[in-house]
């Protein structure tokens, strides 16, 4: 490999003037740009990166309690109050059934999981509108934006994991040892929840109208998922046989929730099937919202 | 295509076009957008780069010039990626500094000390080496305690200064600066050109967005002057910047107003004793000029370097009679270097109503010595000519 190149033979100390009139009102056909952004070599060059999703990460964090005099207890306070609310309304609406366990730690579980899916997917689909101005200016992969707010998400749910215990410790519980297979669980969840998240953060520079639609799909997402309804209704002889598994597939995050349950709260192995099918799922998911990100990202800087 | 060493520009036949319907808020309009779509007749589009080509080797120092909306921006954006082009190729070697804005990547809430890493690394530095230069960072920017206030407590000055100064400390092998110095204090810009000399001089590819064609002089060997999408020229700053000034002057010569209460019908521009109009010599300029009424006010005339702001400005106070009529003036011991100069005229009623805007009448060559060079780093606002005398005891 040369390192050398040829001096220009233009010249660089004659001045030189376009012809102007000679350039003609449209660049010819075989000169238009195509973005070519393979998976892997994305993937390559966001790992290069990946400094600055944790730098990211940290100054939403640090932005997020700051000013606020209870500070960063807040990350643990909110999750305690959704909670009180959450028992306090639904335990009195009529039960779809818990298993036998008690009906706060069903449904706190449940909230637990979907409420990272959920804001994971509302501030990272937003991301790329909320950092328009670095978006414009800075050269880094795109998909640090959404992937940084799934981080910032991640901390603050791991915090929220907390209250959990005292949940175990008033109803005389303790998480069963199959409870080591919740990361499993989680994993395939930040991958579903990326894929989304990244075909919305996209989508949405392209249709605003995403950006108020957004909020009401989500809501609609915590009566979707089985997080005040255990999944075993859909296996009930009254529903078709094929519904539980394509249930599984187009929403990976329902046997997510029903197995952190399963192994956590009941003691059982994980469903095999039924996680093999979200498996399935989520990559689905996340290599279709990776590639469609990669797609769009071309006219991120001009009109976002 | 051959191999470029690290820190070179290659962009060939770069084209770049925006959606010129963008922003169609309403309802309403959205559906007269989709009558058009259905209807006859394609996008619309608006080219801002056409068939641009440029190539800069390592090391070398390129300014970008050109009147606002002429594309620059845009072509320093594709050049380090932040878009795409439409059409083309465009290649850069090596790590890429592309000082775009100088706040936007500061995050208010946060403190001056973490916002130096955020910044730090969203311009691509590695934590260590920010933590590594952590310390000369702060004392370039001159910050001292304030780096553990929150940045929204700080005067814009101080966030320029923040910004600026994590990315003077970059080291990247190209560059990109686009107009950040536009704003803050002498002090400041002073500063902020001397780092940037520095940095050229220690091998570092420069492309330098700005106005201030004495900037430019300074610190580029190069110049690019872009006008409606198009590379105009490019070569030699001084005769780049030349041929700029004299389109500028020539554009606002076309605009002069005709409506108004004086006219200007003929400039003429002549050294006093008949030959070249040379530094320090006394030049009359003789402007016949309409009135349509008798007029009462200041007839200002000011020489410029082609830009609407003069270098100097003298006036007269007096009444103007109806008709046509001659003004002559005689600007003695002119101060002016060699170069290319423009007259400047307007006049000004005694209640600041403008009988004639501020137009360029007539341009002129002034002959003479070359200007002397600054020491480097250090920039010329106006040039002037200065005879002068030394001595040393």
């Amino acid at each position: 490999m040369s390192s050398a190149v040829e001096p220009s033979p233009l010249g660089q100390d004659l001045l030189r003037v376009t012809d102007v009139s000679a350039i003609p009102a449209e660049p010819p056909p075989e000169l238009f740009y195509h973005h070519r952004a393979g998976m892997l070599a994305s993937a390559k060059r966001l790992w290069a990166h990946r400094e600055i999703i944790f730098t990211l990460a940290e100054r939403d964090f640090r932005a997020q309690y700051k000013q606020a005099t209870l500070g960063i207890l807040w990350a643990l306070l909110s999750p305690v109050l959704t909670l009180v609310i959450m028992i306090a309304v639904f335990s009195r609406a009529k039960s779809f059934g818990t298993e036998g366990i008690p009906f706060a730690l069903f449904s706190f579980v449940g909230i637990l999981c979907w409420s990272f899916f959920a804001s994971a997917l509302g501030t990272g689909g937003n991301s790329l509108l909320s950092n328009k101005a670095l978006l414009a200016k800075t050269q880094f992969p795109r998909e640090c934006f959404p992937l940084e707010t799934m981080g910032v998400t991640a901390i603050n749910t791991v915090l929220s994991w907390i209250p959990l215990v005292i949940l175990f410790v008033i109803f005389g519980r303790a998480p069963a040892v199959a409870t080591l297979w919740a990361p499993l669980f989680m994993v395939l969840e930040v991958a579903f929840a990326a894929g989304v998240t990244m075909a919305v953060a996209g989508l949405i520079i392209q249709m605003r109208d995403l950006v108020q639609v957004l909020p009401v799909i989500i809501s609609l997402g915590l009566f979707v998922n089985p997080v005040i309804w255990p999944l075993s209704k859909l296996s009930e002889p009254s529903v078709p046989k094929f519904v539980l598994p394509l249930y599984c597939f187009v929403n990976p995050l329902g046997p997510v929730i029903d197995n952190v349950r399963r192994t956590m709260l009941l003691g059982f192995e994980p469903n095999w099937y039924l996680v093999g099918i979200a498996t399935l799922g989520a990559l689905f998911y996340l290599v279709v919202g990776y590639r469609l990100f990669k797609r769009l990202e071309v006219s991120f800087a001009d009109i976002a | 295509m051959p191999t470029l060493p690290n820190g070179s520009i290659q962009v060939e036949q770069v084209w770049k076009r925006f959606r010129a319907d963008l922003t169609a808020p309403l309802f309403y309009d959205q559906l007269k957008r989709l009558r058009h779509s259905i209807g006859p007749g394609r996008r619309n589009y608006r080219w801002v780069l056409k068939d641009i080509n440029l190539e800069v080797e390592p090391g070398a120092s390129v300014a970008l010039i050109g009147i606002n909306g002429s594309g620059k921006t845009t072509l320093l954006k594709v050049i380090s990626q932040v878009t795409y082009q439409t059409a083309g190729y465009c290649n850069v070697r090596g790590r890429i500094g592309a000082l775009l804005s100088i706040t936007s990547g500061l995050h208010p809430d946060l403190t001056g000390r973490e916002n130096v890493f955020l910044y730090g690394t969203v311009l691509g530095m590695s934590r260590q080496a920010i933590r590594k230069k952590f310390d000369e960072i702060v004392e370039f920017a001159d910050l001292e305690t304030a780096i553990n206030r929150q940045v929204k407590f700080y005067s814009v000055g101080m966030q320029m200064r923040l910004g600026f100064s994590v990315a003077a400390f970059l080291e990247p092998d190209v560059l990109l600066v686009d107009e950040v110095l536009a704003v803050g204090d002498a002090n400041f810009q002073q500063k902020c050109l001397q780092r940037i000399g520095e940095i050229v001089r220690q091998g570092t590819t420069l492309l330098y967005v700005s106005h201030d064609l004495a900037s430019v002089e300074a610190s580029c060997d190069r110049a690019v002057w872009l006008a409606d999408a198009v590379i105009q020229a490019q070569g030699p700053t001084k005769d780049v910047v030349r041929m700029y000034r004299t389109a500028v002057e020539h554009n606002a010569m076309l605009v002069t107003a005709n409506d108004g209460e004086l006219r200007v019908l003929k400039a003429e521009v002549k050294a006093t004793d008949g030959g070249q109009i040379r530094s320090d010599c006394d030049v009359e300029v003789i402007l016949t000029v309409n009135a349509r009424e008798s007029l009462d006010g200041n007839f200002f005339i000011g020489v410029s370097q082609g830009t609407a702001f003069p270098m100097f400005v003298v006036y007269q106070h007096g009444t103007l009679p109806e008709g046509d009529f001659e003004i002559r003036c005689v600007l003695n011991h002119i101060p002016l270097p060699k170069g290319r100069y423009s007259i400047w005229a307007a006049m000004v009623g005694s209640k600041n109503s403008p009988y004639m805007p501020w137009n360029p009448v007539i341009s002129f060559e002034a002959f003479g010595p070359d200007q002397f060079r600054p020491p480097e780093g250090v920039m010329i606002l106006t040039p002037i000519y200065v005879k002068a005398d030394w001595q040393v005891n």
